[in-house]
C-alpha cells in the first residue's frame, strides 16, 4: 500500500501544508533556500499536472547535492538552529521533487512536524503555537486524505476526524508538558550561530550619526517590585558604561577583569524582579545601584553594571535588590581617574577651550557642574529626537552650531566639559522611567526608553550621578518620553498616549503578555516542585515528579480508553434522541415525566397545560425534535443547535406543585 | 525470520482463542497493535523534538512535541478501536476451479455510530479492503488462489487495520475454518452425452412436447395457469394438472463414457459437462466410480456433483 502513487491533488494540499509551515520562517532562512524549496515544489507540481511522475534518479542527486553544498557553504555548520531549520527547509522542498507515493509523503509529513517544532524553539508568542497547532492539524488531515482506502474522506470529516484526534491528545499533551522532568540547563550547548538579531543598547554610542531617533515600541524588560517603586527621577536601570570617547564614539572598552568595590547602600531597599526579554548581549538592566542578585553566574563589572557570561538569548527572569542611594567608602583607584578622565588629543577643541575658561572662574567641582548645567538650561538648547548629523568635532559642533539633541548629546557634551576641566566623567546608557500597568501592578520598559546619563567623580562624595537631559527636557525624566514626543511633533506617539481607551487596551494586552511569559515560556523546574506542593506532596524531587507523571499519565489513558470507546458502543442513542431523553429528564425532575404512550407533541401539549409558564419554550424545543426526527425535508436547525437549547432549558419547580407536593 | 515470527504468532493465537464460532464480535482482547514502518519514523521524529525542546529549554516547542505524541497515542487507540466490537461472519462459498480462485464471501456488520474504514480481511496472502458505515454492513469477498483440485481449508483469516494515518497496525487471527471444495478445472471437447430413452431429441421437443400425468392437489404456490378449473367447477377440491416433460428425461454424465483417458482429464471433462447441463437448466445425474447423485437440477445440485468430482479419488478429509 505504500507505493501507491500519489495524485496531483494530494500533492497540491501536503505543498500547500509544507508552504504554510515554512511561513515563520519567511524572514529568517537565506531567501534562495526559499526559493529552491518553492522552485522545486512548483516544478513537481507542474509535472504532477501534467500526469507526469518524479524527474529521474540522477537529477535528483544532482540537484539536492548541489543545493546542501551551497548550504554548507553559507552556514559552514548543520548544527545549530538556523542551519538546521534551512537544512530541514531545503529537505522538504527537494523532498517534494522526488514525491511519488505515500512513502513519500509520511516524509514530509514528519519533516513539516519537526519544522514547526523547531520553529516554536525561537519563537515565543501565543499565536505562533496557535498557528502552528493549526498547521499541524492541516497537515494531519491531510495526511489522514491521502492515507485512507477509497472511498477517501472529504476535507470536512477529514478536518473533524484529525480535530478529534488533536483535541483528544490535548490532556495528554498537558500532563506530559506540566509533569515531564525539565533540566535547569541544555543537556548540550548548540552553537550560538549569531543569526538572530541583537536589539536594545549596544556596545559604543555615537549620538552625532542619529539623525532620527526611531522609538521603538518593542519591550526591552518589564518589572515587578515587591514593594513600592521608587519614584520616577530614581528609576535609572543601569546598562553598560561608555569610558572611551574619540571625538565622535563612545565606546566601552575593554571587558574589565576585576569586579566592582563594595558599595555602602543607604536608604530603602528596593526588591524587584526583572523579566527581560532576549537582547543577545550579556548585561542586565538593573536598577541603580543593585546589591544582591539572584543569577547564576551574575557579577558586578568594575563599573557597577550587573552582568552575566552568556548573552541574553532567551526570556529569563532575575530577582534582585537595588538602592537608589549609595555611598564610596573607598577613594578612586589611579586606574580610574586616568582613565575616566581622558579625552582624545586635539579633538573638539572648543569645547575643551571654554570646559577651561568655565573652569578657571568655578574651582569647585559642584560649581563648575551648576555652572555647567546652567548653560543648558539657560542658553537655547533644546530637545529633539530629529537631531542634525555631526561631524568627527562632534561636541564642537553640537554645544556651539546645532544646539539640538537628545539624551546622549547632551549626556557626552557633559561628560567631556567634565573631564577636560579635570573631573573624571563617564556615559552610563541604560533605560529610564517605564510605563506602570495598573491592570497587573508592574511596569512596563520599551526600548523608546532607552536613555543615557553621566557619572562623575567628586571627591569626598564618590560617583554621583548626573542627568543633563533632565535640564533639558525635565517631562522626559519626571515623566517619560511621550511627552516630550509630544511637544516634538511625533503624531504616532501622541495619539497613542492620548487615547487613553487604546492606552487601556494595550496595557491589558501586555498584562496578558507579561501572564504568558510568567506561566508558561518560563514554567521550569522550580514550577514544577511548587505544583506538587500545591498537591501536597512533601519535599518534591525528580522522582516524585515521574511518579505523579506516571499516575496522570494513567488517569488520563484510562480517560482516553473510555472516551474512544464510548463512541463505537452499540447501546449509545444518536445524540438527537439523547437530547430529547435529557429534557424529558429536566421535566420529569419538575414533576412532569412523560407517558410512555405520549409523542413529543402530546407531551408538550400536557405540559403546556400544567404549567402554562413552561409552555412555550418546551413546545418549541418539542417541535424541533420532531421536525428533526421525522420531518422528510431537511430542517435549517441542527442537532447541535437542539442539543444547545436543551442544555440551556432549565425548568423551575413550580410553586403550586410544591405546594402540591407537601400536601402529599 | 519475520515470517517465522508471524507463523509463531499466529499458532499461538489459535492455542490461546481456540475455534471461534461465526458470526464473531472482535473482542478487544484478541486485538494485537505495533506500529508501522512509517510508526517507528514518527516516534523517531517524536523522540528527535523532545530532545530538541528540552535542550533549548523552550516550553512551547515542548508543548507542540508532546501533542503530536498524544495524537500519536490517540491514533493508536483509534485504530485499536476501529476492529473493536466489529462483527465478521463467512455467508457463502462459491464455486471454486483447480487453476483459478475460491472465493470467500464474508459479511462485516458494523452496529456502532462511527464508520470502520480501511478493515482488510486477509486469508493466506490474498485481502481485500472495504469502508463499513456506521450501522450498516458490507460483504467483503476474498479469492484466494487454488492451484488443484481438492478440499482446500483456511484454518484462520485475519482481519487488520492500518487507519487512520497508517502508523499503527492493529489485527486479529480468527480461527473460522473456511472450506473451499476445489472441482477440476472444467475441461474437455467431449459433447454432453444424450439423455436416455430419446436419442438426440431436438431442443424444441425437449421444452415443448408434455405429457400430461395426472392431477395433484393444489398447493399455494402452484402455477395458475395449470389450474384444472373443470374439476373446482365440479365443486372438486382445487387441483393441479402435472406434467411430465420429455425434456425432463434425465441425461448420465458417465465416468464410464470416458474409458480412454486418465482420471484427471475424465473430472475435468465430467466438471465441464456438469456446467454446461446446469446452464442449459436440463436434468442431469452423475456417476463416478463409488458414487452416484440421482438426477435433478439446480444449485444445490450442481454443488453437491461439483463437491463429488473435487474429492474423488482424494482421501477422505476427517
Amino acid at each position: 500500500m505504500k507505493s501507491q502513487p500519489v495524485s496531483f491533488e494530494q500533492l497540491l494540499a501536503i505543498s500547500l501544508c509544507l508552504a504554510l509551515a515554512l511561513l515563520p520562517h519567511l524572514g529568517s532562512l537565506p531567501a534562495w533556500v526559499l526559493v529552491a524549496a518553492s522552485v522545486s515544489g512548483g516544478l513537481r507540481l507542474a509535472l504532477a499536472w501534467r500526469g507526469g511522475a518524479a524527474p529521474p534518479r540522477s537529477a535528483k542527486l544532482l540537484i539536492a547535492g548541489l543545493a546542501i553544498g551551497l548550504l554548507f557553504l553559507q552556514f559552514h555548520t548543520f548544527n545549530g538552529l538556523s542551519a538546521g531549520t534551512a537544512l530541514l527547509a531545503l529537505t522538504a522542498g527537494l523532498k517534494l521533487l522526488e514525491t511519488d507515493t505515500r512513502r513519500d509523503v509520511y516524509v514530509i509529513v514528519l519533516i513539516i512536524y519537526f519544522m514547526s517544532m523547531s520553529t516554536l524553539l525561537e519563537g515565543d508568542s501565543f499565536w505562533l503555537l496557535t498557528y502552528l497547532i493549526g498547521v499541524g492539524w492541516l497537515t494531519t488531515a491531510t495526511l489522514l486524505r491521502i492515507t485512507t482506502a477509497l472511498p477517501a474522506p472529504d476535507w470536512h470529516s477529514s478536518m473533524r476526524y484529525a480535530g478529534r484526534i488533536l483535541g483528544q491528545a490535548v490532556p495528554i499533551a498537558l500532563v506530559f508538558w506540566l509533569l515531564f522532568p525539565r533540566f535547569s540547563g541544555p543537556l548540550w550547548h548548540m552553537p550560538d550561530d549569531g543569526q538572530s538579531a541583537e536589539s536594545g543598547l549596544s556596545d559604543s554610542m555615537s549620538p552625532g550619526d542619529i539623525t532620527e531617533l526611531a522609538l521603538s515600541d518593542e519591550v526591552a524588560f518589564r518589572v515587578r517590585f515587591a514593594a513600592a517603586a521608587p519614584p520616577p527621577n530614581e528609576r535609572y536601570w543601569r546598562g553598560p558604561v561608555m569610558h572611551d570617547f574619540d571625538g565622535h564614539t563612545w565606546t566601552r572598552g575593554r571587558p574589565l577583569a576585576f569586579g566592582a568595590p563594595t558599595l555602602q547602600p543607604r536608604g530603602d531597599a528596593y526588591r524587584y524582579t526583572l523579566s527581560l526579554e532576549p537582547n543577545q548581549h550579556n548585561w542586565i538592566f538593573a536598577l541603580d545601584w543593585p546589591t544582591h542578585w539572584d543569577l547564576p553566574h551574575g557579577s558586578l563589572t568594575g563599573d557597577y553594571t550587573l552582568v552575566r557570561p552568556d548573552p541574553v538569548s532567551r526570556p529569563i527572569d532575575v530577582t534582585a535588590t537595588s538602592f537608589t542611594h549609595i555611598q564610596y567608602p573607598e577613594p578612586l583607584s589611579n586606574f580610574w581617574r586616568r582613565r575616566d578622565a581622558r579625552l582624545a588629543p586635539n579633538r573638539n577643541p572648543r569645547t575643551v577651550q571654554l570646559a577651561r575658561s568655565l573652569r578657571s572662574t568655578h574651582p569647585d567641582d559642584m560649581e563648575y557642574v551648576r555652572a555647567i548645567l546652567d548653560m543648558f538650561s539657560r542658553q537655547a538648547f533644546y530637545y529633539t529626537l530629529t537631531p542634525p548629523k555631526l561631524s568627527d568635532d562632534s561636541m564642537d559642533e553640537f554645544l556651539f552650531q546645532t544646539r539640538r539633541g537628545f539624551c546622549g548629546h547632551y549626556a557626552s557634551a557633559f561628560a567631556v566639559l567634565m573631564r577636560a576641566a579635570g573631573i573624571p566623567a563617564r556615559v552610563v546608557t541604560g533605560y529610564q522611567g517605564g510605563t506602570f500597568n495598573r491592570f497587573a501592578n508592574y511596569w512596563i520598559v520599551r526600548q523608546s526608553d532607552a536613555h543615557a546619563w553621566d557619572e562623575i567623580w567628586i571627591d569626598g562624595h564618590g560617583w554621583m550621578r548626573i542627568d543633563p537631559t533632565s535640564v533639558i527636557a525635565p517631562s522626559r525624566v519626571e515623566r517619560g518620553l511621550n511627552d516630550t514626543a509630544s511637544a516634538d511633533n511625533l503624531p504616532e506617539s501622541r495619539w497613542q498616549y492620548h487615547a487613553s481607551w487604546l492606552a487601556d487596551t494595550r496595557l491589558r494586552l501586555d498584562a496578558l503578555r507579561l501572564l504568558w511569559r510568567e506561566r508558561i515560556l518560563l514554567f521550569n523546574d522550580d514550577s514544577q516542585s511548587k505544583l506538587l506542593e500545591w498537591l501536597h506532596i512533601p519535599e518534591p524531587d525528580g522522582q516524585k515528579l515521574v511518579i505523579v507523571l506516571a499516575a496522570a499519565l494513567s488517569l488520563v489513558l484510562v480517560w482516553l480508553t473510555w472516551q474512544v470507546r464510548r463512541e463505537i458502543d452499540p447501546t449509545r442513542k444518536e445524540l438527537l434522541i439523547r437530547c430529547y431523553s435529557k429534557l424529558c429528564a429536566r421535566l420529569a425532575a419538575v414533576g412532569l415525566p412523560r407517558l410512555a404512550h405520549e409523542g413529543p407533541e402530546d407531551y408538550a401539549a400536557r405540559v403546556a397545560q400544567s404549567r402554562p409558564d413552561l409552555g412555550r419554550a418546551v413546545g418549541a424545543l418539542c417541535r424541533q425534535y420532531s421536525s428533526l426526527r421525522y420531518a422528510a425535508a431537511p430542517t435549517p436547525l441542527t442537532v447541535g443547535q437542539f442539543d444547545a437549547a436543551v442544555r440551556a432549558f432549565h425548568p423551575r419547580r413550580g410553586a403550586d406543585l410544591d405546594g402540591h407536593a407537601r400536601g402529599r | 525470520m519475520r515470517q517465522a515470527f508471524i507463523n509463531r504468532l499466529r499458532a499461538w493465537a489459535a492455542r490461546r482463542h481456540g475455534r471461534d464460532s461465526l458470526p464473531l464480535t472482535i473482542s478487544r482482547r484478541r486485538i494485537y497493535i505495533l506500529p508501522t514502518r512509517v510508526g517507528l519514523m514518527l516516534a523517531f521524529t517524536l523522540t528527535a523534538m523532545l530532545i530538541a525542546g528540552l535542550n533549548y529549554n523552550s516550553n512551547l516547542g515542548l508543548a507542540f512535541a508532546f501533542l503530536m505524541a498524544g495524537v500519536g497515542l490517540v491514533t493508536m487507540h483509534h485504530c485499536n478501536r476501529n476492529l473493536l466490537g466489529l462483527q465478521v461472519d463467512v455467508t457463502a462459498e462459491v464455486d471454486a476451479f483447480a487453476g483459478r480462485e475460491a472465493s470467500f464471501e464474508f459479511v462485516l456488520r458494523n452496529d456502532s455510530n462511527v464508520d470502520r474504514r480501511d478493515i482488510e480481511i486477509r486469508c493466506l496472502d490474498s485481502g481485500a479492503t472495504r469502508c463499513v458505515a456506521a450501522k450498516s454492513s458490507e460483504p467483503v469477498v476474498v479469492a484466494i488462489p487454488v492451484p488443484r483440485r481438492g478440499v482446500t481449508r483456511v484454518a484462520q483469516f485475519e482481519l487488520r487495520t492500518l487507519y487512520p494515518f497508517g502508523w499503527f497496525h492493529a489485527w486479529t487471527y480468527v480461527q473460522g475454518s473456511l472450506t473451499a471444495h476445489v472441482a477440476p478445472a472444467p475441461r474437455g471437447n467431449r459433447t454432453v452425452p444424450a439423455a436416455e430413452g430419446s436419442g438426440h431429441a431436438s431442443r424444441s421437443e425437449m421444452r415443448g412436447d408434455e405429457d400430461f400425468a395426472g392431477l395433484r392437489t393444489y398447493q399455494p404456490g402452484m402455477p395458475l395457469k395449470h389450474m384444472a378449473w373443470k374439476v373446482l367447477a365440479r365443486g372438486g377440491d382445487a387441483a393441479v394438472r402435472s406434467y411430465t416433460s420429455l425434456a425432463a428425461q434425465p441425461e448420465w454424465l458417465e465416468w464410464s463414457s470416458l474409458e480412454d483417458q486418465d482420471m484427471e482429464t475424465r473430472l475435468s471433462q465430467l466438471c465441464l459437462w456438469v456446467l454446461e447441463s446446469d446452464a442449459a437448466q436440463r436434468v442431469y445425474g452423475l456417476r463416478i466410480p463409488g458414487r452416484e447423485i440421482p438426477p435433478s437440477r439446480g444449485t444445490a445440485h450442481r454443488f453437491a456433483c461439483l463437491r463429488a468430482l473435487a474429492v474423488h479419488g482424494l482421501a477422505e478429509p476427517p
